[in-house]
């Protein structure tokens, strides 16, 4: 009895691995707000699709870990892997792993280092994050320059956890825009990381303004921040109409914070375009399609001009 | 320098006064990091580190819902056990009770479909006391009655407890609390709470029965068991108390950020931990106080708003900030050599 139960098993495993499409996804933190909302629309997007299987797995921001689900998932004989790299130098053994197997590849949110070099079954789909923090730096600038503060305006920028490749770069997208010759009259007067964290947020903002800091706009690498730094300026009784803030991912919380004209500026990144594009991406993949290796989803600026095609977005 | 000079006075103290109390190290590195800050504050921005009153209040501020969870971990780490579930806890609790405490109005409240919403605020605060309460339990009676190292049974906590605030609601961020329980995290609300907490458990340490049975249990557990105590029973009530102590931060956090995320509190417990070491509290089991803690606290508090203050980046925050829970610790191992050798 027993032997006729495993061999039955073994044998509807079998059919299903015939019939169904196997995918296994890396994703580098499950407990990341917008990396959650791409981690749902792709299993929502695979679920809609007849015979697609997608195992999703928590890399926990380990890079080691990481590696070793890819290796397992070649192991299960999967026929396609995606990952959202905890390191995106560390993806040059990932894509051999994946190579050496056969098996496609598609790498997504996050430009692996080696995204220049793909075998042909591997691709990547993400959004170009330079765009990010240059849209939100940008709008700041002109939403500054509105307010007729071109003779000279001062600002604050927080970071986000600086081993990470978007606050590194969103930073120096801040740098880069402040180094325009129509942005120029703004100056940098502190700089500091808040980790991504809203009440880190809080914390920090409190701190700069108990040193008596003067400025006329923050600019946070995320919206988590931005907000945590609205709720210490309302705290500490500032008038939200007199300073520019800007964040990035277009969160509900941020959307709220929009509407209540606290929060002047966010960058849409659609993650749910991105989470169904590397499932389509990778089907493609296993269909021994041609296809792009470097699939762009674009940012979006959003102001309370446009707020309204963003609620509910992500 | 005032490493120097503080333990050339320590030396003379010991000479002098057989037990001079580790709190009273703490309360001296505490003065001599201040003034510290202080002069490289006329350095570098050209007015004083302390005479700002918000300034004052943020330094407590940032910290106290840490230091609610090291009252919880002090009384742990008396009795020579340790907790690393504090973190998790506040992940789960924070999670779980925020997404009963959500504004009806708002269109994404976890329970909106239920009709759950804009409960009175008893209930989330209840069912966020409960999560700690929960998890504290299970790590009490693991360690008790299991016997196996505290350390393991609450590293398996942590793991787990992250996994549930995961889980609740697969990752998503639960936001947007009645005003209600918001107003437990506004203001100087959060200080208000770990103080309460942390007189409440200063003097239940030091009159009570439980607090006698807590420094027995840590100075020598035998001893405690053959002088009638109910040891098993006693470490399953103080890690309880500890995991509702995280339950009840995790509620303070969420309240003060108007945000639950299942991210939140990681790296609390080590925070906790070397608030509670520095303050003297010794890993070894059986001596430290709840005063300590809240110096160490206090320690941790001026740093933070220090290096915003001299502008100093975040790279050299952490490097200062380990050796200075090393230094905490070699002053601990230190002062009981000296009272092994002259006892």
């Amino acid at each position: 009895m027993k032997k006729i139960l495993i061999v039955a098993g073994i044998a509807s495993m079998l059919t299903t691995s015939v019939m169904a499409q196997n995918i296994g996804a890396s994703i580098a933190r499950f407990d990341d707000n917008w990396l959650t909302v791409m981690r749902n629309a792709m299993v929502d997007h695979a679920a809609g699709l007849d015979g697609v299987k997608l195992q999703v797995e928590d890399a926990t921001d380990d890079v080691g870990k990481q590696l070793n689900q890819i290796q397992n998932f070649v192991a299960s004989g999967v026929d396609a892997i995606i990952v959202n790299p905890v390191d995106t130098d560390a993806t040059v053994a990932m894509t051999k792993a994946a190579a050496d197997a056969g098996i496609p590849l598609v790498y997504v949110n996050r430009e692996p280092v080696n995204v220049n070099e793909l075998p042909d079954n591997q691709a990547f789909v993400a959004s170009n994050e330079i765009e990010s923090g240059t849209l939100e730096s940008f709008e700041v600038c002109k939403l500054l320059r509105a307010k007729g503060k071109a003779g000279g305006a001062s600002i604050l920028v927080m970071m986000g956890q600086l081993s990470n490749q978007a606050a590194v770069q969103r930073t120096k997208d801040v740098h880069d825009v402040v180094g325009m010759d129509m942005c120029k009259f703004m100056t940098i007067a502190e700089e500091q990381t808040a980790e991504w964290d809203r009440v880190k947020a809080q914390d920090l903002m409190t701190n700069w303004m108990s040193a008596g800091v003067k400025f006329d706009a923050v600019i946070a690498n995320n919206d988590e921040m931005a907000i945590g730094a609205i709720q210490a300026m309302k705290a500490a009784g500032l008038d939200m109409n007199d300073i520019i803030v800007g964040g990035v991912d277009a969160t509900a919380d941020a959307l709220q914070a929009m509407k209540a004209g606290d929060l002047d500026v966010t960058v849409f990144q659609d993650a749910a375009g991105q989470g169904a594009g590397s499932v389509n991406t990778a089907l493609e993949l296993i269909a021994g399609k041609d296809v792009d290796q470097k699939v762009y989803i674009p940012f979006k600026l959003v102001t309370p001009s446009n707020i309204d095609d963003f609620l509910g977005a992500n | 320098m005032s490493e120097v000079s503080s333990a050339t006075a320590e030396m003379e103290a010991i000479k002098k006064k057989r037990h001079w109390p580790p709190e009273l190290n703490a309360l001296i590195g505490l003065i001599g990091i201040a003034i510290i800050f202080e002069i490289l504050g006329w350095a570098i921005r050209d007015q004083s580190f302390f005479g700002s009153l918000t300034r004052l209040k943020i330094m407590i501020l940032q910290v106290s819902i840490i230091g609610i969870i090291a009252v919880g971990v002090t009384q742990v780490i008396i009795t020579g056990g340790i907790d690393l579930s504090s973190g998790s806890i506040v992940g789960a609790a924070a999670m779980i009770s925020m997404s009963f405490a959500q504004i009806g109005t708002y269109p994404k409240a976890v329970f909106i479909d239920l009709g759950w919403v804009d409960l009175p605020i008893i209930i989330p605060i209840a069912i966020g006391l409960g999560c700690g309460l929960l998890a504290g339990l299970i790590n009490g009676i693991l360690i008790a009655y299991t016997k196996i190292p505290p350390f393991i049974a609450t590293l398996g906590m942590m793991v787990s407890a992250r996994g549930v605030a995961k889980w609740w609601t697969k990752g998503k961020p639960v936001s947007f609390p009645t005003d209600e329980f918001a107003a437990i995290g506004q203001g100087m609300t959060p200080v208000i709470i770990f103080l309460c907490v942390a007189v409440l458990f200063y003097l239940i340490l030091r009159y009570t029965v439980y607090g006698k049975h807590t420094y027995a249990i840590g100075s020598n557990q035998d001893a405690a068991r053959m002088s009638g105590i109910n040891v098993e029973r006693h470490l399953v009530l103080v890690y309880t108390i500890a995991g509702t102590l995280a339950g009840l931060a995790a509620m303070v956090l969420a309240a003060r950020g108007l945000t639950a995320q299942s991210g939140m509190g990681v790296m609390y417990e080590l925070d906790a931990i070397a608030m509670t070491v520095i303050g003297g509290v010794s890993l070894a089991g059986g001596r430290g106080s709840v005063i300590g803690t809240a110096i160490g606290m206090l320690i941790f508090g001026v740093i933070i708003s220090g290096f915003t203050f001299i502008r100093l980046d975040a790279f050299y925050q952490e490097m200062i900030k380990g050796g200075i829970i090393v230094a905490a610790v070699v002053a601990d191992v230190y002062r009981q050599r000296r009272r092994a050798m002259e006892s």
